[in-house]
C-alpha cells in the first residue's frame, strides 16, 4: 500500500501549502495586491510561535499567540505600507512588498542569527499510528485534519455568512459594494489581517516540512505563488484544489522519478496555466 | 579679475583632490605593518552560517594570540560571496586584490567560487587558504592555495569501511543533486564495493526539496540495511535525517553519513539521532586543549548556544597558517615563500593533529568514527575510533 | 490662409529620425562620457564598472519586455542565463573567438524568446507573470540536469579568449573587457533607440497602453509581442554573454528567481519608460550593494530592502523621474509648456 501512503504524504504537503497560500489568494484576488511578502508574515509567526515554545510556552498557546500577534502585524501593515499601494499598480507594489520582505530578512538575522530555528511539535502528536497496513506519523494526519477544518471552516464563513457575502461583493466589485454600505477600507483591513494570520498559522504548524530559517520568506515564495496563481486569485477553493494537486503531483513524482520531480512540477504549472489562464476556479466575473 | 579667482579656484581644487588622493591611498593600501587578509565567503543568504562561523572562530583566534604577530597587525577584511556565484567571487576576489591590496586571501566555501578565481590568484600571485571547497582534483588546479577543511572523499570511505564491518550488506543512497552529492556517493560506493557491499539504488534528491518523505518511502520498499547520505547543508539536511528517523529507523534501516550530525545541528534533530554513527573529520567533543579553549571562548564571546563546526575549525587553522606566514615574512611576504612554508607544515589544531601534505598542498588529517550520544541533557558525537594521518584518497587513486 | 496655418503646425513625421537639438546631444553624450571618464579615472574598479555596464544592457531589455510591450516578466534571468551558457558551451566547443561567440549567444537567446513567447503570450496579467516564472523554473532545472554541457552546480569555465578583433587580449584586470561592454551597449543601446522610436516600436507600446484598441484597428498584437519578447530576449542573452566572457565563469545562479528579481527592481529602481532609466538603476542599485556589502556583509539586506520601500513611496516613476520634476520645474521658469509630453520643443509652424 505504498500508493496510499504516497497519496497521504501528498496531502499533508498540499494542506500546508494550502494553509499557508490561502491568506495570499484573498490578498491578491481581493485587493489586488502583488504582496511578495506573505512569506515574510509566514515566516514571523513561524519564529514567534518558536521563540515562546523555546521560552516555555506549550504548543498551542504559542502558535495561538503568534497567530493574533501577525494579525495585528499585518492590520498595522496594511494601514501603513499596503494602503498606499492600491491604486499604484503591479510593480510597484512588487517592489514594496519585495523590499519590506528584504527588511524582515535581515531583521531576523540581526535577532537570531543566520541559523534553522526548530519548532518542535507536541508530544502529543509525535509518533506513529497504526493505519493497518503500516505504521504512519500522527503528524502528518494531523495536518490533513486541520488542512480540511480549516477549508470547512473558510467555506462557511465566506459562503454561508453576511461577512462572507460582503467579502465577495468586495471583491467582485469594490466601488458598488462602498456605495450599498460596505466599509471596504475596514473589510480590507480586517481581511489582510486574517490572511497573515492563516499564512503565520500554516508556518508554524507546517514548520516541519517547510523548516524555518531567515530565508524562508523567498525561499518559498515562489511555491505560494504557483499555488494561488494555478487555483485562481481570490478564490479559496481554488486554492485547495491546486495545493493538493500539485502537492500530490510532487510527492508522487519525487518517489517514482526523483531526478524529474522538478520538471515535472513546473510542466504541469505551464499546461495548468496554459488551459485555465485565470485559475483553475476564477473568482472574479469576468469584468 | 576672472582669470585671478580661476586660478585660485584651481590651485584649492588641485590641493583638495591631492589630499583626497592621498587620503585614499593611505587608506586602501596596507600600512607598512598591516597585513590585510582577504575573507570571501557567504554572509547573507541561506549559507550564511558559513560566514557566520568564519567570523566568530577567527574572532576567537585573535583574541587568543592578539591582533598582531612579531609586530605586525593583522587586519581581516569580510566580503560576501552570497553562495554558489562563480562571477561575482571573482568580483570580489579581484576587488580584494586590486583596491583593497590583500596580502592573502581565505575562505571559499563552494567549489564554482573558486575555480573561478584559480587563474586570477595565480597570475597574481596571492597566497589562498582554502576554508572548504572540498572538491578533491581542484587543489591541484592551484599552485599558491593550501587547504585546511577536508576533502569529501576522506571523510566518506571510513564510514564505509565501518558498515562493511557491522553487518551491512545491502545499502541504498541518496544524495542531494549536485556535484558535492556525487563526490561523496562516488567515494562510499567504490569503497562500499571494494569490501563486497551491495548498493541497490542511488536516489538523486533534487537541492530545493523540501519534502523528503517520498524519496525516503522509495529507500523504505528496497528494504536495505541502511541508507547512506549526504545533504547540502542547514535545514535541508535536518529534514533528511528526521524523514529518516521518523520512516526508517522503526524499520531497522540504520543510518550512515558524514556532515549530517554535527553537534551544531543535533538540537534541531532531537533524539531520534541517538546512536547514528558517521565519519568526518572534526568531533567536537575532541579532548585536547586547543580544542577546549576553542569551545570555552566561543562560549564567552558569542553565548552559550554557539558551537563550532567544521567552518569553525577551518577557519580556525587557517588563521594558523597565516599567522606563521606573517610572523616569519612580514607584510612583504610572497606567495612562493608562504607555499614554501606551509607545504609540510606540521602543528596541532582543535581537531587534533594537522600536516599539509608537500606535493599537493593538502590537509592530512585524523578522521574520526563517532556516535552520537547523550552528556550532561546534551546531544553530542563521540569518537569510537580514529583513521590517523589520512591522505585524500582520490588524489591517490588518480595519480597526476 | 493656408489650411496648416489654420490648424497649427504639421505634426513631425513619425519615423524620422529623433530630433536632436544641440543641447539634447550634449544631454545624450553624458552618460557615455560618464563611461568612459570611469575607465580612466578608476581603474581598481573595472571589474564592478564591467558588471554595471552589463546590468544596464540586461535591464535595458527588460525595459523593452516591461516598460515598452507590458510583460511583466519574473524569469528574465532565463534569456540572460542561456546567453551566459550559450557563449560558454560556444567557446567551449566551438570558438573562442569572442564576438562570434556573443553573437551566437544572442542568437541563442532570441530563439529562446521567441519560442517561449508564442507558447505565453496570449495570456496576460498574473497568469503571464506566473508562466514566465514557470518558464524560467524549467530552464533552471534543465541546465542543472545537463551536467555535461553546462556544469550542472558547478557551472562552466570559459578557456582563454581569442584577442577581441585580434588586436585586445582579454587581460585579468578587466581593461579590455569593460570597453568591450561599453561598446556593445553602445550598439544595443542605438539599436532599442531606433526601434522604440520606429513604427513597430510605437505600435507595441500602444498594445501596452491599451490591446484591445491596438486589435480593433487591427494590429497583430501576439505577432508584435512575440517579436517585441525574442528582441528583449536576445538583448538579455547579449548581456549574459558579455558575463560569460568578461569574467570567464557562468554560474548556475545566472538563471535564478533572484537574477530575474534583482534586474526588475533595477529597472523600476531608474524608472521604466525611459532607456536612461536602466542606467540609473544598474548605477545605484551595483554600488549600493557593492557598498553595503562591503560595509556589513551581514546587513546588506537591510539597505536595499530600504531603498527599495523609500524608492517606492518617494519617487513612483524610478529615481529618473528626478529629471522629470527638474525638467518641469525649468520649463516652467523658461517658457509655457511644450506642446505633447516627449517631444521636445514644438516644431516650428511652415507655410
Amino acid at each position: 500500500m505504498t500508493h496510499l501512503t504516497i497519496l497521504l504524504d501528498g496531502l499533508a504537503y498540499g494542506m500546508v501549502l494550502f494553509i499557508i497560500s490561502v491568506g495570499l489568494t484573498v490578498t491578491m484576488g481581493l485587493m489586488r495586491v502583488v504582496n511578495l511578502a506573505h512569506g515574510a508574515f509566514a515566516m514571523i509567526g513561524g519564529y514567534a510561535a518558536s521563540v515562546l515554545v523555546a521560552s516555555g510556552f506549550p504548543f498551542a498557546a504559542a502558535a495561538a499567540l503568534a497567530v493574533i500577534g501577525v494579525a495585528l502585524v499585518g492590520a498595522v501593515a496594511e494601514l501603513t505600507i499596503y494602503r498606499p499601494l492600491y491604486r499604484k499598480g503591479e510593480l510597484p507594489q512588487s517592489l514594496m512588498t519585495f523590499g519590506f520582505t528584504f527588511v524582515v530578512i535581515a531583521t531576523l538575522t540581526t535577532l537570531f542569527g543566520t541559523g534553522m530555528r526548530t519548532l518542535p511539535i507536541p508530544a502529543a502528536l509525535d509518533g506513529l499510528v497504526d493505519l493497518g497496513f503500516r505504521a504512519y506519523p500522527l503528524y502528518r494526519l494531523f495536518l490533513i485534519a486541520v488542512g480540511l477544518a480549516l477549508f470547512g471552516l473558510l467555506w462557511v464563513a465566506v459562503d454561508g455568512t453576511l461577512i462572507g457575502a460582503r467579502l465577495r461583493a468586495a471583491v467582485d466589485n469594490p466601488r458598488m459594494s462602498q456605495a450599498v454600505g460596505v466599509n471596504v477600507n475596514l473589510l480590507f483591513t480586517l481581511t489582510f489581517a486574517a490572511g497573515c494570520a492563516l499564512a503565520a498559522f500554516g508556518a508554524v504548524v507546517g514548520a516541519q516540512l517547510l523548516p524555518l530559517d531567515p530565508y524562508y520568506a523567498l525561499r518559498y515564495l515562489v511555491l505560494f505563488l504557483v499555488v494561488v496563481g494555478v487555483g485562481g486569485l481570490g478564490n479559496f477553493k481554488g486554492s485547495f484544489v491546486a495545493a493538493i494537486v500539485l502537492g500530490i503531483v510532487e510527492t508522487s513524482c519525487k518517489y517514482l522519478v526523483p531526478s524529474l520531480a522538478p520538471y515535472i512540477f513546473y510542466s504541469l504549472v505551464l499546461a495548468l496555466l496554459l488551459w485555465k489562464p485565470a485559475g483553475l476556479m476564477p473568482a472574479r466575473s469576468a469584468r | 579679475m576672472r582669470n585671478a579667482t580661476n586660478i585660485r579656484g584651481m590651485a584649492r581644487w588641485c590641493l583638495a583632490s591631492a589630499a583626497g588622493v592621498l587620503l585614499a591611498a593611505a587608506a586602501t593600501a596596507a600600512s607598512a605593518d598591516t597585513v590585510k587578509v582577504g575573507v570571501v565567503g557567504p554572509f547573507s543568504g541561506p549559507f550564511a552560517r558559513w560566514g557566520t562561523q568564519f567570523q566568530q572562530a577567527i574572532d576567537v583566534y585573535q583574541k587568543q594570540h592578539g591582533k598582531s604577530v612579531n609586530g605586525h597587525t593583522i587586519e581581516i577584511v569580510y566580503r560576501d560571496s552570497g553562495g554558489p556565484d562563480p562571477v561575482r567571487s571573482k568580483q570580489i576576489t579581484q576587488q580584494l586584490i586590486t583596491r583593497d591590496r590583500v596580502n592573502i586571501l581565505g575562505g571559499y566555501v563552494f567549489t564554482p567560487n573558486v575555480v573561478a578565481v584559480g587563474d586570477l590568484v595565480t597570475e597574481a600571485k596571492i597566497p589562498l587558504v582554502m576554508f572548504n571547497t572540498p572538491t578533491a582534483a581542484i587543489i591541484r588546479k592551484m599552485p599558491y592555495a593550501v587547504r585546511v577543511s577536508h576533502t569529501l572523499p576522506e571523510v566518506a570511505e571510513p564510514i564505509a569501511t565501518w558498515a562493511l564491518q557491522n553487518g551491512v550488506k545491502r545499502v541504498v543512497t541518496a544524495v542531494s543533486d549536485y556535484t558535492p552529492g556525487f563526490d561523496s556517493e562516488a567515494a562510499f560506493i567504490a569503497k562500499f564495493k571494494e569490501g563486497g557491499g551491495e548498493v541497490l539504488e542511488s536516489i538523486r534528491i533534487p537541492l530545493a526539496t523540501t519534502d523528503f518523505s517520498p524519496f525516503f518511502e522509495r529507500v523504505l520498499q528496497q528494504k536495505p540495511d541502511a541508507l547512506y547520505i549526504f545533504g547540502p547543508g542547514g535545514p535541508p539536511t535536518v529534514a533528511m535525517v528526521n524523514t529518516w528517523a521518523s520512516r526508517l529507523k522503526p524499520a531497522g534501516i540504520k543510518l550512515l553519513c558524514t556532515s549530517e550530525t554535527m553537534q551544531i545541528d543535533l538540537p534541531q534533530i532531537g533524539k531520534a539521532a541517538l546512536g547514528v554513527v558517521s565519519s568526518f573529520h572534526y568531533t567536537e567533543t575532541v579532548d585536547n586543549p586547543l580544542n577546549v579553549a576553542l569551545k570555552k571562548d566561543l562560549v564567552e564571546m558569542f553565548g552559550p548556544n554557539t558551537v563550532p563546526d567544521l567552518a569553525s575549525v577551518a577557519a580556525y587553522d587557517g588563521m594558523e597558517l597565516i599567522y606563521r606566514a606573517v610572523a616569519k615574512f612580514g607584510p612583504k611576504l610572497t606567495a612562493e615563500q608562504a607555499m614554501g612554508l606551509w607545504k609540510g607544515m606540521k602543528w596541532e589544531s582543535p581537531r587534533g593533529p594537522m600536516e599539509i601534505d608537500p606535493k599537493d598542498g593538502d590537509m592530512i588529517q585524523n578522521v574520526y568514527l563517532r556516535r552520537v550520544e547523550e552528556r550532561d541533557g546534551k546531544l553530542v558525537n563521540i569518537n569510537i575510533h580514529t583513521f590517523p594521518m589520512v591522505r585524500d584518497p582520490w588524489k591517490q587513486k588518480h595519480p597526476q | 490662409m493656408t489650411a496648416s496655418a489654420v490648424h497649427g503646425a504639421p505634426r513631425a513625421r513619425p519615423a524620422a529620425a529623433p530630433m536632436l537639438s544641440p543641447g539634447r546631444v550634449v544631454l545624450h553624450a553624458i552618460p557615455w562620457l560618464l563611461v568612459i571618464a570611469a575607465y580612466v579615472a578608476l581603474p581598481d574598479y573595472l571589474t564592478l564598472g564591467t558588471n554595471v555596464l552589463i546590468m544596464i544592457l540586461f535591464a535595458l531589455s527588460l525595459e523593452i519586455a516591461l516598460g515598452y510591450a507590458g510583460i511583466v516578466s519574473l524569469g528574465h534571468a532565463a534569456f540572460y542565463g542561456v546567453g551566459a551558457y550559450a557563449a560558454g558551451i560556444c567557446a567551449i566547443h566551438f570558438t573562442n573567438e569572442p564576438l562570434l561567440g556573443l553573437l551566437f549567444a544572442t542568437a541563442v537567446a532570441a530563439v529562446f524568446g521567441l519560442i517561449t513567447g508564442a507558447l505565453i503570450l496570449h495570456t496576460q496579467g498574473m497568469t503571464l507573470m506566473m508562466l514566465t516564472l514557470a518558464v524560467a523554473a524549467l530552464i533552471a532545472e534543465a541546465a542543472n540536469q545537463a551536467h555535461a554541457l553546462t556544469g550542472g552546480d558547478d557551472g562552466l569555465q570559459l578557456p582563454a579568449l581569442k584577442p577581441l578583433l585580434g588586436l585586445f587580449k582579454f587581460d585579468l584586470w578587466g581593461h579590455t573587457a569593460y570597453l568591450y561592454a561599453g561598446a556593445v551597449l553602445l550598439v544595443w543601446f542605438l539599436l532599442s533607440w531606433r526601434i522604440v522610436r520606429s513604427p513597430f516600436g510605437r505600435s507595441v507600446n500602444g498594445i501596452r497602453q491599451n490591446p484591445r484598441r491596438m486589435r480593433a484597428i487591427g494590429a497583430p498584437v501576439w505577432r508584435r509581442l512575440v517579436a517585441a519578447y525574442g528582441l528583449s530576449a536576445a538583448m538579455a542573452g547579449t548581456a549574459g554573454a558579455l558575463s560569460a566572457q568578461a569574467t570567464g565563469s557562468v554560474g548556475i545562479s545566472s538563471l535564478s528567481l533572484l537574477t530575474s528579481g534583482t534586474v526588475l527592481m533595477v529597472l523600476v529602481l531608474g524608472g521604466m519608460r525611459r532607456l536612461y532609466g536602466a542606467f540609473v538603476g544598474a548605477v545605484v542599485y551595483v554600488v549600493v550593494q557593492d557598498l553595503a556589502a562591503e560595509l556589513d556583509p551581514f546587513r546588506w539586506m537591510f539597505v536595499i530592502g530600504g531603498l527599495l520601500m523609500a524608492s517606492v513611496l518617494f519617487f513612483e516613476n524610478g529615481l529618473m523621474s528626478i529629471v522629470d520634476i527638474v525638467g518641469r520645474a525649468r520649463a516652467s521658469r523658461k517658457s509655457p509648456p511644450a506642446c505633447g509630453p516627449d517631444r521636445g520643443p514644438a516644431p516650428k509652424v511652415t507655410p
